[in-house]
Protein backbone atom coordinates (compact mmCIF):
# COMPACT_ATOMS: atom_id res chain seq x y z
CA UNK A 1 0.00 0.00 0.00
CA UNK A 2 1.34 3.35 -1.29
CA UNK A 3 1.28 6.27 1.05
CA UNK A 4 1.87 5.17 4.62
CA UNK A 5 5.38 3.38 5.74
CA UNK A 6 7.80 1.82 3.69
CA UNK A 7 6.74 -1.58 5.50
CA UNK A 8 3.28 -1.52 4.16
CA UNK A 9 4.16 -1.89 0.58
CA UNK A 10 3.08 -4.70 -1.44
CA UNK A 11 3.78 -6.76 -3.86
CA UNK A 12 2.42 -5.43 -7.58
CA UNK A 13 2.32 -1.44 -5.90
CA UNK A 14 3.20 0.96 -8.60
CA UNK A 15 5.08 3.94 -7.61
CA UNK A 16 4.29 7.20 -8.74
CA UNK A 17 7.20 8.05 -10.74
CA UNK A 18 9.22 11.15 -9.97
CA UNK A 19 11.11 13.89 -12.46
CA UNK A 20 14.15 15.69 -12.13
CA UNK A 21 17.07 17.63 -13.49
CA UNK A 22 20.55 16.29 -12.85
CA UNK A 23 22.45 19.28 -11.24
CA UNK A 24 26.45 19.38 -11.44
CA UNK A 25 26.19 19.53 -7.33
CA UNK A 26 24.38 16.38 -7.36
CA UNK A 27 27.13 14.41 -9.36
CA UNK A 28 29.72 15.93 -7.42
CA UNK A 29 28.73 15.84 -4.20
CA UNK A 30 27.33 12.12 -4.24
CA UNK A 31 31.02 11.07 -5.77
CA UNK A 32 32.74 13.35 -3.16
CA UNK A 33 30.93 11.47 -0.63
CA UNK A 34 32.67 8.11 -1.38
CA UNK A 35 36.35 9.55 -2.23
CA UNK A 36 35.52 8.85 -6.12
CA UNK A 37 37.64 11.44 -7.36
CA UNK A 38 36.95 10.43 -11.20
CA UNK A 39 37.05 13.03 -13.76
CA UNK A 40 33.80 11.70 -15.09
CA UNK A 41 31.63 12.85 -12.01
CA UNK A 42 33.41 16.12 -11.29
CA UNK A 43 33.80 17.93 -14.61
CA UNK A 44 33.31 17.68 -18.65
CA UNK A 45 36.82 16.94 -18.90
CA UNK A 46 37.01 13.54 -19.03
CA UNK A 47 36.36 10.14 -22.38
CA UNK A 48 32.81 12.04 -22.24
CA UNK A 49 33.06 14.68 -22.81
CA UNK A 50 30.57 15.79 -20.01
CA UNK A 51 30.02 15.55 -16.25
CA UNK A 52 28.20 12.08 -15.52
CA UNK A 53 25.89 10.99 -13.15
CA UNK A 54 27.54 8.68 -10.82
CA UNK A 55 25.88 5.13 -11.91
CA UNK A 56 25.08 4.33 -8.09
CA UNK A 57 23.32 6.76 -7.73
CA UNK A 58 20.30 4.95 -9.02
CA UNK A 59 20.49 4.85 -4.69
CA UNK A 60 19.56 8.17 -4.70
CA UNK A 61 16.59 7.63 -7.05
CA UNK A 62 15.13 4.99 -4.84
CA UNK A 63 15.18 7.20 -1.80
CA UNK A 64 13.74 10.06 -3.49
CA UNK A 65 10.71 7.67 -5.01
CA UNK A 66 10.51 6.33 -1.73
CA UNK A 67 9.71 9.81 -0.42
CA UNK A 68 7.27 10.34 -2.69
CA UNK A 69 5.09 7.41 -2.03
CA UNK A 70 5.49 6.57 1.71
CA UNK A 71 4.07 9.68 3.20
CA UNK A 72 4.71 8.47 6.61
CA UNK A 73 8.51 7.79 6.33
CA UNK A 74 9.81 10.47 4.83
CA UNK A 75 13.77 9.15 5.20
CA UNK A 76 15.38 11.94 3.24
CA UNK A 77 12.51 14.53 5.61
CA UNK A 78 14.37 12.91 8.61
CA UNK A 79 10.86 10.75 9.31
CA UNK A 80 11.22 7.69 10.62
CA UNK A 81 8.92 4.36 10.57
CA UNK A 82 8.13 1.69 13.13
CA UNK A 83 10.48 -0.63 11.99
CA UNK A 84 14.23 -0.88 11.30
CA UNK A 85 15.18 -2.01 7.99
CA UNK A 86 18.90 -3.05 5.94
CA UNK A 87 19.39 -2.91 2.52
CA UNK A 88 20.53 -6.25 1.60
CA UNK A 89 21.46 -6.50 -1.98
CA UNK A 90 21.92 -3.74 -4.92
CA UNK A 91 21.74 -4.56 -8.62
CA UNK A 92 22.51 -1.79 -11.12
CA UNK A 93 22.40 -2.94 -14.46
CA UNK A 94 23.99 0.55 -16.51
CA UNK A 95 22.27 1.37 -20.41
CA UNK A 96 23.30 4.19 -20.94
CA UNK A 97 25.34 7.22 -18.99
CA UNK A 98 23.06 10.28 -17.40
CA UNK A 99 24.93 13.57 -17.56
CA UNK A 100 24.35 16.50 -15.81
CA UNK A 101 21.51 19.18 -17.42
CA UNK A 102 19.44 15.74 -18.69
CA UNK A 103 16.07 15.16 -17.07
CA UNK A 104 15.43 12.14 -15.75
CA UNK A 105 12.26 10.36 -14.96
CA UNK A 106 12.33 7.31 -12.27
CA UNK A 107 9.33 4.50 -12.12
CA UNK A 108 9.23 1.47 -10.82
CA UNK A 109 7.16 -1.49 -8.68
CA UNK A 110 7.48 -4.14 -6.14
CA UNK A 111 8.07 -6.88 -7.15
CA UNK A 112 7.56 -9.18 -4.66
CA UNK A 113 7.86 -9.51 -0.75
CA UNK A 114 8.31 -12.27 0.86
CA UNK A 115 9.48 -13.88 3.91
CA UNK A 116 13.12 -16.33 3.94
CA UNK A 117 14.17 -18.02 7.30
CA UNK A 118 12.30 -15.70 9.44
CA UNK A 119 13.06 -12.65 7.19
CA UNK A 120 10.42 -10.01 5.79
CA UNK A 121 12.07 -8.97 2.48
CA UNK A 122 11.05 -6.22 0.02
CA UNK A 123 12.17 -6.53 -3.75
CA UNK A 124 11.83 -3.17 -5.55
CA UNK A 125 12.44 -2.94 -9.62
CA UNK A 126 13.44 0.88 -10.69
CA UNK A 127 13.73 2.31 -13.73
CA UNK A 128 15.83 5.63 -15.01
CA UNK A 129 15.24 7.28 -17.79
CA UNK A 130 15.72 10.46 -19.63
CA UNK A 131 12.62 12.68 -19.70
CA UNK A 132 12.61 12.01 -23.86
CA UNK A 133 12.92 8.21 -23.08
CA UNK A 134 16.42 6.75 -23.86
CA UNK A 135 17.09 3.78 -20.48
CA UNK A 136 19.69 5.02 -17.86
CA UNK A 137 19.65 2.14 -15.70
CA UNK A 138 17.39 -0.60 -14.36
CA UNK A 139 17.28 -1.14 -10.81
CA UNK A 140 16.66 -4.61 -8.21
CA UNK A 141 16.84 -3.95 -4.75
CA UNK A 142 16.00 -6.03 -1.47
CA UNK A 143 16.19 -4.70 1.58
CA UNK A 144 14.84 -6.69 4.42
CA UNK A 145 12.11 -4.91 6.55
CA UNK A 146 10.91 -5.41 10.45
CA UNK A 147 14.78 -6.13 11.41
CA UNK A 148 14.65 -7.22 14.75
CA UNK A 149 17.32 -6.71 17.36
CA UNK A 150 20.28 -8.82 17.67
CA UNK A 151 19.75 -9.93 13.89
CA UNK A 152 22.45 -8.52 12.50
CA UNK A 153 24.77 -10.56 15.13
CA UNK A 154 23.33 -13.71 13.62
CA UNK B 1 40.51 6.84 -16.84
CA UNK B 2 40.25 6.03 -20.39
CA UNK B 3 42.04 2.41 -20.28
CA UNK B 4 41.14 -0.05 -22.67
CA UNK B 5 42.15 -3.15 -20.64
CA UNK B 6 43.16 -6.33 -21.80
CA UNK B 7 42.32 -8.77 -19.07
CA UNK B 8 42.05 -12.84 -18.56
CA UNK B 9 40.27 -14.58 -16.81
CA UNK B 10 41.82 -14.67 -13.00
CA UNK B 11 43.09 -11.47 -13.07
CA UNK B 12 42.90 -9.05 -10.45
CA UNK B 13 41.57 -5.79 -10.41
CA UNK B 14 43.05 -3.17 -8.43
CA UNK B 15 40.50 -2.11 -5.81
CA UNK B 16 41.39 0.31 -2.80
CA UNK B 17 42.16 -0.40 1.21
CA UNK B 18 40.23 2.37 3.57
CA UNK B 19 39.32 2.41 6.95
CA UNK B 20 35.75 2.85 8.07
CA UNK B 21 35.82 5.74 10.24
CA UNK B 22 32.71 8.34 11.47
CA UNK B 23 34.05 10.89 8.92
CA UNK B 24 33.97 8.50 6.21
CA UNK B 25 30.18 7.36 7.21
CA UNK B 26 28.92 10.77 7.92
CA UNK B 27 30.67 11.96 4.29
CA UNK B 28 28.30 9.29 2.12
CA UNK B 29 25.24 9.93 4.20
CA UNK B 30 25.21 13.90 4.00
CA UNK B 31 25.92 13.42 0.18
CA UNK B 32 23.32 11.15 -0.56
CA UNK B 33 21.20 13.27 1.31
CA UNK B 34 22.30 16.28 -0.58
CA UNK B 35 22.37 14.42 -3.82
CA UNK B 36 18.44 13.83 -3.19
CA UNK B 37 17.44 17.33 -2.04
CA UNK B 38 20.19 19.33 -4.02
CA UNK B 39 20.82 21.36 -0.88
CA UNK B 40 24.11 20.97 1.01
CA UNK B 41 22.70 18.63 3.93
CA UNK B 42 23.94 16.65 7.09
CA UNK B 43 23.01 13.80 8.10
CA UNK B 44 21.59 13.04 11.88
CA UNK B 45 21.69 10.55 13.87
CA UNK B 46 20.75 6.96 12.82
CA UNK B 47 22.59 2.96 13.41
CA UNK B 48 25.10 4.20 10.57
CA UNK B 49 26.44 7.57 12.43
CA UNK B 50 25.74 6.93 16.18
CA UNK B 51 26.75 3.81 18.33
CA UNK B 52 24.56 3.78 20.91
CA UNK B 53 21.76 4.46 18.66
CA UNK B 54 23.33 1.53 16.88
CA UNK B 55 23.41 -0.51 19.66
CA UNK B 56 19.80 0.10 21.18
CA UNK B 57 18.85 -1.35 17.62
CA UNK B 58 20.97 -4.51 18.19
CA UNK B 59 23.98 -4.21 16.20
CA UNK B 60 27.40 -4.67 18.02
CA UNK B 61 28.46 -0.67 16.95
CA UNK B 62 27.77 2.30 14.38
CA UNK B 63 28.13 0.50 10.90
CA UNK B 64 28.71 1.91 7.62
CA UNK B 65 25.90 2.03 4.90
CA UNK B 66 26.16 -0.88 2.33
CA UNK B 67 26.19 1.69 -0.32
CA UNK B 68 29.69 2.87 0.99
CA UNK B 69 31.56 0.00 0.21
CA UNK B 70 29.21 -0.77 -3.33
CA UNK B 71 30.62 3.12 -4.31
CA UNK B 72 34.01 1.11 -3.32
CA UNK B 73 33.62 -1.53 -5.54
CA UNK B 74 32.11 0.71 -8.59
CA UNK B 75 35.37 3.22 -8.38
CA UNK B 76 37.30 0.33 -8.84
CA UNK B 77 34.80 -0.41 -11.99
CA UNK B 78 35.86 3.00 -13.34
CA UNK B 79 39.17 2.63 -12.91
CA UNK B 80 39.48 -0.60 -14.72
CA UNK B 81 36.92 0.15 -17.66
CA UNK B 82 36.00 3.66 -18.01
CA UNK B 83 33.34 4.75 -20.49
CA UNK B 84 32.59 0.97 -21.11
CA UNK B 85 31.36 0.47 -17.17
CA UNK B 86 28.84 3.74 -17.04
CA UNK B 87 28.02 2.89 -20.85
CA UNK B 88 27.19 -0.89 -20.67
CA UNK B 89 28.12 -2.27 -17.15
CA UNK B 90 26.59 -4.07 -14.41
CA UNK B 91 27.37 -4.20 -10.48
CA UNK B 92 25.40 -6.28 -8.05
CA UNK B 93 26.85 -6.74 -4.45
CA UNK B 94 25.03 -8.23 -1.50
CA UNK B 95 25.62 -6.69 1.89
CA UNK B 96 26.55 -10.21 3.91
CA UNK B 97 27.74 -9.25 7.14
CA UNK B 98 27.92 -5.42 8.44
CA UNK B 99 30.93 -3.94 7.64
CA UNK B 100 31.22 -2.11 11.49
CA UNK B 101 33.09 1.43 12.68
CA UNK B 102 36.73 0.40 12.37
CA UNK B 103 37.12 -2.04 10.06
CA UNK B 104 39.54 -2.00 7.56
CA UNK B 105 37.98 -2.33 4.02
CA UNK B 106 39.47 -4.33 1.12
CA UNK B 107 37.68 -3.95 -2.23
CA UNK B 108 38.77 -6.96 -4.52
CA UNK B 109 37.78 -8.09 -8.16
CA UNK B 110 38.71 -10.98 -10.02
CA UNK B 111 38.42 -11.95 -14.01
CA UNK B 112 35.80 -14.97 -13.75
CA UNK B 113 35.59 -14.69 -17.40
CA UNK B 114 36.48 -12.72 -20.32
CA UNK B 115 34.29 -13.77 -23.58
CA UNK B 116 35.24 -12.33 -27.38
CA UNK B 117 31.48 -11.20 -28.31
CA UNK B 118 30.26 -11.93 -32.19
CA UNK B 119 30.43 -7.89 -32.86
CA UNK B 120 34.07 -7.30 -31.43
CA UNK B 121 33.31 -6.25 -27.92
CA UNK B 122 34.29 -8.54 -25.00
CA UNK B 123 32.39 -9.29 -22.27
CA UNK B 124 34.16 -9.80 -18.80
CA UNK B 125 32.10 -11.12 -16.11
CA UNK B 126 34.27 -9.96 -12.67
CA UNK B 127 33.96 -11.16 -9.36
CA UNK B 128 33.61 -8.70 -6.73
CA UNK B 129 33.43 -8.11 -3.64
CA UNK B 130 34.98 -6.54 0.00
CA UNK B 131 36.71 -8.46 2.76
CA UNK B 132 37.87 -7.37 6.53
CA UNK B 133 41.99 -7.04 7.12
CA UNK B 134 41.49 -11.12 8.57
CA UNK B 135 40.02 -12.00 4.90
CA UNK B 136 36.50 -12.35 6.14
CA UNK B 137 33.93 -11.46 3.07
CA UNK B 138 31.24 -8.62 4.11
CA UNK B 139 29.93 -7.59 0.71
CA UNK B 140 29.68 -10.29 -2.08
CA UNK B 141 28.70 -9.41 -5.71
CA UNK B 142 29.58 -9.94 -9.25
CA UNK B 143 29.75 -7.49 -12.36
CA UNK B 144 29.55 -7.64 -16.14
CA UNK B 145 31.35 -5.08 -18.24
CA UNK B 146 31.16 -4.80 -22.10
CA UNK B 147 34.43 -3.52 -23.60
CA UNK B 148 33.75 -2.26 -26.42
CA UNK B 149 36.64 -2.77 -29.86
CA UNK B 150 38.51 -0.13 -30.12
Amino acid sequence: MLGRYLSDLEKGDVFRPIEYEITPFMCSEYAHGTEETSEFFHSDRNPAGRQVRPPTMIHVDKMRILEENCDQEKRVAGMKGPDARVHYEYHAKHHSPAYVGERVVVSGHIVDKYMKRGRQYLWYYLEVRTSDGRLVTTYNDLTLLRYRHGEAQR
Amino acid sequence: MSARPVLNAGDELAGIVRVVTMNRIEWYDSAMLSAATNELRRVGSNIHTDIEFAKSEGFATANADGMIMTNWCSEMLVRAFGIDYLERGELRTKYIKPTNLGVEVHVRGRVREATAQPNGNTLYVIDVWCEDDHGVKTVDGDAKVEVARR
